[in-house]
């Protein structure tokens, strides 16, 4: 045990950067992820994370063009990638309140355009005559990259998830009450366009933590697969959350690590196969909500069905 | 001294000289450009049960949804006890219907009723020991104390409603507006409301639901609204509800439900 521990801090900085900031990334995102599954806000998480790979790759053309040399510092990249993803849900919701279109389409339209958009930046920027400074890497931003990780940057991750966290224990009530039943929340006189927006805030801080990690084609897994999995579980919303986190945390952290020294694959799938492992044992095997538990009650009242049938046809 | 607002309004709500727990006066609401509810006026004194009745479409949950501040209004004015109730919610608890929300919500029974006292909690306060005594004691005014500990998701129809109606109790609001509060309710549950409904008008409280089955209404109301985008008739069951009403509200479709009507309006 001793020598385990001592192994461990042995570890290179770098290793436990990329270790510390895949967990907190994993917990904060697992953790506000469950209000986007009871939301059914998936698809708006995949538009905003898709659609900021166009901010990002936009903030560091802007820092380029300001400075003379792309950054890739994620206080800059940060502040694009939220622009982009609340610019997209803008567009899709001033669609939808303008035409007969529904939300899904909407959103799908605008995840097209803006991921499209990006990439196509992306490409300008890599293969841009006058050679940009700092471009190498950027491209992690599609997939994932954890080992990328700076100290700065984990103390913004660090930041930005403790943040979250102090929201989320201080408006729990609101939120859980905004969640369940809007028109009852409104009738209290909760101010339900601030919850709203306080939300979506939320939704957006659990992407925009893992973009550089996980990437933004699949964090969206990381914000509901830990949810949908701690939901098999528990009927309780604050044991949902915290297991939820915690899936989530483990996800990021054994993702991160066998990403960072093993394989040196891009973060995001890693994370997203020990996310789904998790999620297959928990609706396999959660007692009365899983697979298995639900067939065997099937059986179970079946055979008491017959049972019972058996004896009425006996007497 | 308030001046009384209904001294020259007829009086229709008999109270005279008291305050009106409702007054909706020239309500319209709309969605994108079509009207759903048109210069809708009613009002509701203390101590009255009133129905909304109407077709599906009528808007008759627009109409409680647009009392509430939930919904704006294009044009109209609310009063509850003679003030604005978006400026004090407190006295008005709304009952949505049931359908309205996921029953699969990770909570339990005492969890949702703990919401009613969300509103006199306010922001960052916590529900404590005196909160949960409430919501127990709401919880024995619907004979659901036994389920306080259960998962919503397990829970019939009637039990759902159960809890809602909890949920407005301790909110010990003093006019209730409910959103069909007996569909899909069983006959015993619907009879335990109907119970609850009277027990609450006899301590002074103002009822208004939007209720479906023409049959009962004289049974369980005192008042009735008869909605159809516009207010038909508004006004004691016995003086409203009558055929030609019912027709007017119901429109040429209404053959099948004339024999109800009568049956409802011949109780006392």
């Amino acid at each position: 045990m001793i020598a385990l521990l001592e192994g461990l801090l042995e570890l290179d900085a770098t290793l436990l950067t990329v270790a510390a900031g895949a967990t907190i990334i994993g917990a904060v995102s697992g953790g506000l992820g469950c209000f986007a599954y009871l939301r059914r806000q998936a698809l708006v998480g995949d538009v905003i994370s898709h659609a900021a790979l166009l901010g990002i790759v936009g903030a560091f053309v802007l820092s380029w063009l300001v400075t003379g040399a792309g950054s890739k510092s994620l206080l800059v990249l940060v502040p694009g990638a939220i622009f982009a993803g609340i610019a997209a849900l803008l567009l899709a919701r001033a669609i939808q309140d303008r035409t007969r279109i529904k939300e899904d389409a909407s959103l799908g339209v605008m995840l097209a355009i803006f991921f499209g958009g990006g990439l196509m930046l992306l490409r300008w920027v890599q293969r841009g005559r006058p050679s940009i400074s700092g471009r190498a890497g950027l491209e992690d931003y599609v997939f994932g990259m954890a080992a990328a990780m700076t100290r700065a940057d984990l103390a913004m991750i660090g930041g930005l998830g403790a943040f979250g966290a102090l929201v989320l224990a201080l408006c729990w009530k609101e939120l859980k009450l905004y969640t369940f039943d809007p028109g009852f929340a409104a009738s209290l006189g909760l101010r339900t366009r601030l919850v709203d927006t306080l939300l979506l805030a939320l939704l957006v801080l659990g992407i925009v933590i893992g973009l550089q990690a996980v990437g933004v084609v699949l964090m969206i897994a990381l914000l509901v697969t830990p949810a949908s999995a701690a939901r098999q579980w528990t009927s309780r919303l604050p044991v949902m959350v915290a297991l939820a986190a915690l899936f989530g945390a483990v996800s990021g952290l054994v993702g991160a690590l066998i990403s960072a020294t093993e394989l040196r694959v891009p973060t995001g799938p890693v994370v997203v196969l020990v996310a789904t492992l998790i999620f297959v044992v928990s609706i396999l095997f959660a007692p009365s909500r899983g697979v298995i538990a639900r067939a065997r009650a099937r059986v179970r009242t079946r055979r008491e069905s017959l049972g019972s049938g058996a004896q009425g046809a006996a007497s | 001294m308030k001046p009384d607002p209904r001294a020259d309004a007829g009086g229709l709500a008999g109270d005279a000289g008291t305050v009106p727990a409702l007054d909706v006066v020239g309500m319209t609401v709309a969605y994108d450009a079509s009207p759903v509810v048109w210069d809708a006026s009613l009002s509701l004194a203390p101590s009255r049960l009133m129905a909304i009745v109407g077709p599906n479409g009528a808007g008759k949950s627009t109409l409680i949804k647009a009392c509430l501040g939930i919904l704006p209004r294009i044009a109209g004015r609310v009063r509850v006890f003679g003030e604005d109730p978006r400026e004090d919610p407190s006295r008005v608890a709304y009952v949505p219907q049931r359908t309205s929300v996921d029953w699969d919500f990770p909570a339990t029974v005492l969890d949702v009723v703990l919401m009613g006292t969300y509103g006199r909690l306010g922001w960052f306060r916590r529900p404590g020991a005196k909160q949960r005594a409430e919501v127990m004691a709401a919880l024995e005014q619907v004979e659901m104390e036994d389920f306080a500990g259960r998962q919503i998701g397990e829970l019939s129809g009637g039990q759902q409603q159960r809890v809602f109606l909890a949920r407005a109790l301790v909110q010990d609001a003093d006019l209730y507006l409910m959103d069909e509060p007996f569909s899909g309710v069983d006959a015993v549950t619907e009879r335990a409301i109907v119970g609850l409904f009277k027990s609450l008008r006899d301590r002074g409280k103002a009822i208004l639901a939007v209720h479906h089955d023409l049959a009962t209404v004289a049974e369980y109301f005192d008042e009735v609204t008869m909605l159809s985008r516009a207010v038909v008739a508004s006004g004691p069951v016995g003086s409203v509800f009558t055929r030609d009403v019912i027709e007017a509200t119901y429109g040429g479709a209404i053959g099948a439900l004339r024999a109800s009507g009568d049956e409802g309006r011949s109780e006392p």
